[in-house]
């Protein structure tokens, strides 16, 4: 009986706080949605059955693990940010005699019925887009898709696990901030002063000079494996100093215009202005972690797509040769011979032609080596007019001309044969650049593949935060809309003061992303080039296409929030 | 000569849905004169806070004009009504209205600013308006951090900068206590000494006994009106009191 008074009141909470759930619930269902959608091609058969399989199973074993991390993260940080949101309520609730115990019941049940909606919706996604995606992935790693796609079990299991993780702690965390606080607090929490923080100067400047530090040396290392080794560094630099400005930077900005009198005292930048330093107070943060998001998400994106759209090109600097043969140290001069002869007459017998360029070499043969390939062409060879396979610093070098097919068959025949004739030196190895390419469409494919599912990830989380700023600022702003209008401002006036504030609001995160991947490319760029992606006009284009996408669907989010917005501020 | 002149006002609201009529204002007439201090008492529900409105030209009549200055309400166009407000009407609300967002200063600046105010004639009119409420020493301090009745008088300083022609309040001593309350209406007292006009809505026969006339309303007609004369406050109060129990409602406090 008790039990259902608590799950009545819960259910009737989460229906009256719509406004906020929904969207909370929405955001579970896409985390738990697409954590599903990755654990299930990991460990579906499909997956293992295809050529460059291993490599992408591996890529997403790796994913699922940082994509568990951000989740638990995320949600945690969502549920601070609504349960704060509703601290008059609980005040309330204590004054009208419910027990604390009692109120932590209330919020345990509206957790469960908030994520367990979130992960049964999650499943519909992942059910509904499953097949699709996969059909997807297949193409994206170039494989052939083998089995039916279906989602396995251990796949709900170990997101049932993640979500009921996340549930534990989130309810824990809720029912102590109950606890810990006394009504009276509570309820007075709303009224909040804003006085004018001492002390902003200086974080402020601290966060300008870690900026611009960060700028520096993502603009200046030239070493590619420096610039590897410190671009996580400095991301985490650029994190703290973007909070820092968008808290103390932005607010001193803004006390440093209303000092300039003349510019203050005018109609419209004096609303706009204390207007500004609300919303700064109030959202800073927010915004902060919105920009930080957009910057995660596009990094991502144009990493991943550089990566899968230039994977020809680091395959070939990876492998300037078709391919290579790799002959021990302790082989012989006879030895050597036979394996170049059996290359030679396996290439005929599959009509493939074998070159070699030795422009090709990173580094010219040198005199003495230029010397032995001459001498052991024309004193221990029979094949007297034929030129040499390049043979330099142990190993056979050569291209294969020939149809796809042939080539193949060439170098599997090529594997074969060694195998077979040549069993008493088991150390010879044949890499080829037809086998890298596949091994290359299944990481890139699968990396990009993962990158899509960041991304949606971060958009998810970064319109859950846009939201829920539009319609608290929405309910505060209707109240000074009114006072306003009561003053004898006219309707036209304060809509474009509110106008111009949101849009400010609105471009500050974007306008910090943009600035961000400015100096991230050329450090991006540069890291690329430790997988031998040497195309910067690639990336370039990678990012400013994945930014100026990113901007569209960000726009096009804003224009439906602030609908929301729009509506309470007119009510 | 009456400065703001009431016109046979009545107010219909409709219900959603139109299905019942709500008769807010029944064909209420009455004249202001040039410093005048006019209180208006009913209780609640009785139309009060809609006429205030409409005098405010917040609200427009369903039947019936006002005249302020001879200049009717009807005739000037949405466009410049705001203009209008905010030259020729103050106002001080029950809940003050102050903006969280700027300083008193600023709060009292407010409507000058809107009014495109040069920056030096601004601050010449600042201090004496506020040395008068005595508040010229909080006026760096935001709402949150002053009293009730502090707030008031900076709703007050904020009404009366742009010297408007009549000072329009609604409820002022609603969320104050006695003593805030007593000083608050001994400012209005003071306004009303050096000229001003002042129509005061409120449901206090307290605040009401320091007005020069008091209007009674009910359901939305007016019912009575008391002039002060000569009298005290205490007399006049006492009468104002026994009117009341007359119409049957009010609150003495």
């Amino acid at each position: 009986m008790r039990n259902g008074f608590y799950f009545r009141l819960a259910l009737s909470n989460v229906r009256r706080n719509k406004l906020t759930y929904v969207p909370y619930l929405v955001a579970t269902a896409v985390m738990s949605g697409v954590f599903l959608l990755i654990a299930g091609l990991l460990f579906s058969k499909g997956m293992t059955n295809t050529p460059s399989g291993d490599t992408a199973r591996m890529l997403f074993a790796f994913g699922l693990v940082v994509y568990a991390l951000f989740t638990f993260f995320f949600m945690f940080y969502i549920n601070n940010f609504l349960i704060k949101r509703r601290k008059k309520e609980f005040g309330l609730y204590g004054i009208l005699g419910l027990d604390k115990r009692h109120v932590g019941r209330v919020l345990v049940w509206e957790n469960l019925f908030v994520i367990g909606g979130g992960i049964a919706a999650g499943i519909a996604i992942a059910l509904v887009f499953g097949r699709l995606l996969f059909l997807v992935l297949m193409k994206l790693i170039h494989a052939v898709p083998g089995s039916s796609f279906s989602i396995p079990p251990v796949a709900y299991g170990l997101m049932l696990g993640l979500f009921f993780f996340v549930f534990l702690v989130t309810s824990t965390i809720n029912v102590i901030r109950v606890h810990t606080a006394n009504p009276i607090a509570l309820l007075a929490s709303e009224k909040r002063g804003e006085k004018d923080k001492k002390g902003l100067v200086p974080l402020a400047l601290l966060g300008l000079a870690l900026l611009c530090g960060a700028y520096y040396y993502a603009w200046t290392t030239e070493i590619p494996g420096i610039a590897l080794g410190i671009f996580f560094p400095l991301a985490i630099v650029v994190i703290i100093a973007t909070y820092l400005l968008f808290l103390c930077g932005s607010i001193v900005v803004l006390r440093l215009l209303r000092m300039r009198k003349s510019l203050y005292y005018r109609p419209d930048h004096f609303v706009t202005i204390s207007g500004m330093f609300h919303r700064m107070r109030q959202n800073a943060r927010g915004l902060a972690t919105i920009c930080i998001l957009s910057t995660m998400l596009v990094v991502t994106v144009s990493g991943t797509l550089s990566l899968y759209l230039g994977r020809e090109e680091m395959t070939r600097g990876m492998y300037p040769f078709d391919a290579q043969v790799y002959v021990p140290k302790s082989a012989s001069q006879e030895q050597i011979v036979a394996y170049d002869e059996a290359l030679r007459r396996i290439a005929a017998e599959h009509h493939v032609v074998l070159s070699a360029d030795e422009n090709k070499l990173v580094t010219k043969l040198p005199e003495g080596e230029q010397f032995r390939r001459n001498n052991f062409i024309w004193e221990d060879s029979a094949f007297v007019d034929v030129p040499m396979l390049i043979f330099y610093d142990g190993s056979f070098r050569f291209d294969v001309a020939g149809s796809e097919d042939d080539c193949l068959a060439f170098i599997q025949a090529v594997r074969d044969r060694y195998a077979e004739s040549f069993a008493e030196t088991p150390n010879l190895i044949v890499s080829d650049i037809y086998t890298a390419r596949e091994e290359g469409y299944g990481f890139y494919g699968g990396l990009l593949f993962l990158g899509a599912f960041f991304a949606v990830l971060f958009l998810a989380v970064a319109v859950l935060i846009l939201y829920f700023k539009q319609v608290t600022e929405g309910y505060e702003d209707k109240a000074r809309f009114d006072i306003l209008q009561q003053v004898g401002m006219d309707d036209h006036q304060v809509r474009k003061t509110i106008n111009a504030q949101v849009l400010w609001v609105f471009f500050l995160p974007l306008a910090a992303t943009a600035l961000h991947m400015l100096f991230a490319s050329k450090i991006m760029a540069r890291m690329l080039k430790t997988f031998m992606l040497y195309d910067w006009g690639l990336v370039l284009a990678c990012i400013g296409g994945t930014l100026v996408a990113f901007s569209a669907l960000y726009f096009l989010i804003y224009r439906v929030t602030a609908r929301t917005y729009y509506r309470i501020v007119r009510r | 000569m009456s400065l703001l002149q009431v016109k046979a006002l009545g107010k219909i609201y409709n219900t959603k849905l139109g299905m019942r009529q709500c008769v807010a204002l029944k064909n209420v007439s009455f004249e202001v004169i040039e410093g005048e201090f006019v209180a208006i008492m009913g209780a609640s529900g009785s139309g009060k806070t809609t006429l205030l409105n409409i005098l405010a030209s917040l609200d427009k009549p369903t039947t019936g004009d006002v005249l302020l200055d001879g200049k009717s309400f009807s005739s000037i166009p949405d466009r410049e009504l705001s203009e209008f407000r905010r030259k020729h009407l103050g106002f001080v609300f029950q809940d003050f209205n102050l903006l969280d967002t700027f300083s008193l200063k600023d709060n009292i600046l407010l409507p000058l600013v809107l009014m495109q105010t040069p920056l030096s004639e601004m601050e010449a009119r600042l201090l004496p308006v506020t040395r008068r409420l005595g508040i010229t020493q909080l006026l760096n301090k935001y709402p949150y951090e002053v009293s009730g009745g502090e707030k008031q008088r900076a709703a007050i300083a904020r009404a009366v900068i742009t010297d408007p022609r009549i000072l329009l309040a609604d409820e002022p001593t609603g969320a104050l206590d006695s003593k805030a309350s007593a000083g608050l209406l001994g400012q209005f007292a003071d306004l009303h000494g050096i000229g001003k006009t002042i129509l005061m809505v409120t449901h206090s026969a307290m605040a009401a006994s320091y007005a020069s006339r008091v209007l009674f309303i009910s359901d939305g007609a007016l019912f009575s009106q008391l002039y002060r004369g000569d009298e005290t406050n205490r007399t006049f109060f006492d009468r104002i009191v026994a009117n009341l129990s007359i119409l049957g409602g009010g609150d003495i406090a």
